[in-house]
């Protein structure tokens, strides 16, 4: 049932398998010499020369939390369920808030943090937000050393240093 | 097709209570008594008109009172589909028998192993029946609704609190 | 086994080795174990192990809601994750009722069949390195980075893309990239003509595998085996033919099918052939997509209501992927993730293969036997 046998080796047979294997080698050695002598390098020698990703490419996310409305669609959408969000009303008298969108804030966020650790990359939270306020960077260079401080917190100030280049690559 | 299957299956085999589950949404399906599966296999694939000569899945699904077992079978001949179902009681610890198909299609053999190891059945007659996906000491059926995963597993702590949120 | 002493009235007695071709291994292409017990270098039994890749992904689909099942649909083989997307996604469609738009189903079939070739531009270059080849690897992959960027920059990611959602796809085909893939389709069939010198013709590979691990139609049958390994068996069965979804039925292309061409209909050789046959006939609808993209305006997906509601019922729908052929059977009870989410994959059943058709070979002939079924463990072990 597996190997079975091409019959008798004949002299004619003999010398037309060597003539075979002979002509079929050096066909592909040609190929491989023209790419020797012709094709260009495609290696990019990184860190020095790097490739600009795509927009809308789903690297590190950013979330402005300056208009976010406190819905939690996000943090439901997840697959892996790693957006932690504590939210807190806000008093009936304080001042009006209005999201870019025109909806109105009711809500304070005390807590807005992303584990990117456990995030899968998926976009799922970013399409499900209505404010268009959490979205992919093309961000990927931010390896840390211990695995705790990829829990980022979006209310810090490190985090908001980080929004005029974020914005640049919003879809 | 399926009005057409249950009737021969219950000329030929007497006591296979062979009844037509038509559904409105999605896919109809026939169940027989489990006691005859071997037999309703056996003529489905040899009978001239039919001709089922490939086995697709075998899956298991659990319901409060009973493991429903359904073996979706197919015909690359005359190009159709079918789905059998049978109910298997549950009886305590010990777990559902049922006989093994493995004599008809030789595909059984790997999928009823799959079986056995996430829902529980035991495959009566099966040449070899072991743990194919889980590992080899592991306790318990994980596509049960009540599974609950141990504490340990060979010394180590399954999900320590330490590293949970 | 015993043997006779030539000179000398000793007998020698010797006893089958046994050889772990273990899970860490370069010709295995991922984390498979096949026990192998060797009489010198023939092989008597070859037993494979899984389950190195479970994740019990079904148990966890059982607590998702429909549309986060996508990301982990498509971490099953993730060398054809487009595939694995569109088979979930017409299964839901058609249990759900809901309906796609035109030009949402027509850059479905576009990257489908871009997906197929680049899981096959995967497989052959693979298949040369266990046979021997490093060369056609690079070049293969080159091709195969065209495509992935032209992935990127429609879904956001490289290999696992979340494109494909219920009701449609995730973003629109801009222009521009329709004029980047008119290029590449040009330039590719040019390159399959360059593969075939290069490896397809070539007397080592020939030597290698034509005659070996020869699996005929009943073989095939008997075990459930499809997609490129059932074709190479001569049977003409393919899915987007027999049962089309989708809009296949609007495109013309062939059937690739093993015709013994080098050795006995079914061997390694067959197979492999299908599966260069199958990336130029991709091509072909590939260019027949384009065309009606351009014609096509209106929506790329329908809206749907955040917890997408499905009746109680139960559905079976297999699609064809690079690998065979997959199926997902769903049963609902109506809440918002499937009661019981099962998937049939079609490397499972080609490996459960392997231990009835190896013993009497010799070693290097079971690496090109695992080499041509073309096996993508996550999709083995879910």
């Amino acid at each position: 049932m597996t190997t079975q046998t091409d019959g008798q080796l004949t002299v004619k047979k003999y010398f037309t398998n060597i003539w075979d294997a002979v002509s079929s080698i050096s066909k592909g050695m040609a190929i491989t010499m023209g790419y020797v002598l012709k094709e260009k390098e495609v290696t990019l020698q990184y860190p020095e020369e790097k490739e600009t990703l795509p927009k809308g490419t789903r690297m590190r996310l950013y979330n402005d939390v300056d208009d976010c409305i406190g819905c939690k669609a996000c943090a439901t959408a997840c697959p892996v369920g790693c957006i932690t969000i504590a939210t807190e009303k806000r008093a009936v008298d304080a001042p009006e808030k209005k999201s870019s969108k025109g909806t109105a804030i009711k809500f304070d966020l005390t807590q807005y943090t992303i584990d990117k650790a456990l995030c899968c990359f998926c976009g799922n939270c970013t399409t499900v937000c209505p404010t268009e306020c959490l979205f992919h960077t093309t961000e990927f260079e931010y390896s840390t050393y211990n695995v705790q401080d990829l829990k980022i917190d979006y209310l810090s100030d490190e985090a908001r240093s980080w929004k005029e280049k974020a914005l640049k690559d919003r879809l | 097709m399926h009005n057409e299957i249950v009737g021969l299956l219950n000329n030929r085999i007497k006591g296979v209570e062979a009844t037509f589950n038509k559904a409105e949404v999605g896919d109809s399906s026939i169940s027989v008594n489990p006691a005859f599966i071997v037999d309703v296999c056996k003529l489905l694939k040899e009978s001239g008109t039919h001709e089922f000569n490939v086995l697709q899945v075998i899956t298991g699904c659990d319901y409060p009172e009973y493991l429903e077992l359904s073996y979706i079978i197919a015909s690359f001949i005359n190009n159709t589909e079918l789905i059998l179902k049978v109910k298997l009681q549950k009886q305590g610890d010990s777990l559902p028998k049922i006989a093994s198909v493995s004599d008809v299609w030789k595909a059984a053999n790997w999928l009823e192993r799959e079986c056995y190891d996430m829902v529980g059945v035991e495959f009566t007659g099966h040449p070899d029946c072991r743990r194919i996906l889980c590992p080899d000491g592991f306790v318990g059926y994980p596509l049960r609704k009540d599974f609950k995963s141990e504490e340990s597993y060979n010394g180590m702590v399954i999900n320590p609190a330490s590293k949970m949120k | 086994m015993s043997v006779e002493f030539i000179g000398n009235d000793e007998k020698i007695k010797s006893e089958l080795l046994t050889v772990n071709m273990g899970p860490q291994h370069p010709a295995t292409h991922g984390v498979l174990r096949v026990e192998i017990k060797t009489d010198s270098e023939i092989v008597a039994e070859a037993i494979p192990h899984i389950g190195y890749l479970h994740r019990c992904m079904e148990k966890h689909c059982e607590n998702a809601d429909y549309r986060a099942i996508v990301p982990f649909v498509d971490r099953m083989d993730y060398l054809a994750s487009m595939n694995m997307e569109l088979g979930y996604a017409i299964t839901i469609e058609k249990l759900a009722s809901i309906a796609v738009p035109r030009r949402a189903e027509v850059i479905r079939v576009l990257v489908s069949e871009l997906q197929r070739i680049a899981s096959h531009l995967v497989a052959f270059g693979t298949y040369g390195i266990d046979i021997g080849a490093f060369t056609p690897f690079l070049y293969a992959f080159d091709q195969r980075e065209k495509i992935i960027s032209f992935f990127e920059s429609i879904s956001g990611g490289r290999l696992l893309y979340n494109y494909i959602s219920i009701g449609g796809v995730s973003r629109d085909v801009s222009n521009d990239l329709i004029v980047g893939l008119e290029k590449f389709c040009a330039g590719f069939e040019d390159q399959l003509k360059m593969y075939d010198t290069l490896l397809t013709q070539n007397k080592i590979f020939i030597e290698r595998t034509a005659n070996v691990g020869v699996m005929d139609k009943d073989y095939c049958y008997d075990y459930g085996i499809t997609g490129p390994v059932l074709r190479g068996a001569g049977v003409e069965w393919d899915l987007r033919k027999k049962k089309p979804y989708s809009i296949y039925n609007e495109f013309n292309f062939e059937v690739a099918v093993g015709k013994g061409l080098k050795g006995c209909v079914g061997d390694c050789w067959d197979r492999y052939y299908v599966r260069m046959v199958e990336m130029e006939q991709s091509v072909k609808i590939i260019k027949q997509a384009l065309v009606k993209l351009r014609e096509e305006g209106g929506e790329f997906t329908t809206k749907v209501p955040r917890v997408i509601k499905v009746p109680v019922g139960e559905i079976y729908m297999r699609t064809e992927c690079p690998k065979g052929e997959l199926g997902y059977h769903i049963i609902s009870d109506g809440k918002k993730g499937p009661y019981r989410f099962k998937v049939k994959s079609p490397c499972f059943t080609n490996v459960s293969a392997l231990g009835e058709i190896a013993p009497g070979m010799m070693i290097a002939d079971l690496v090109a036997t695992i080499g041509s079924l073309d096996i993508v463990l996550g999709e083995v072990d879910r």
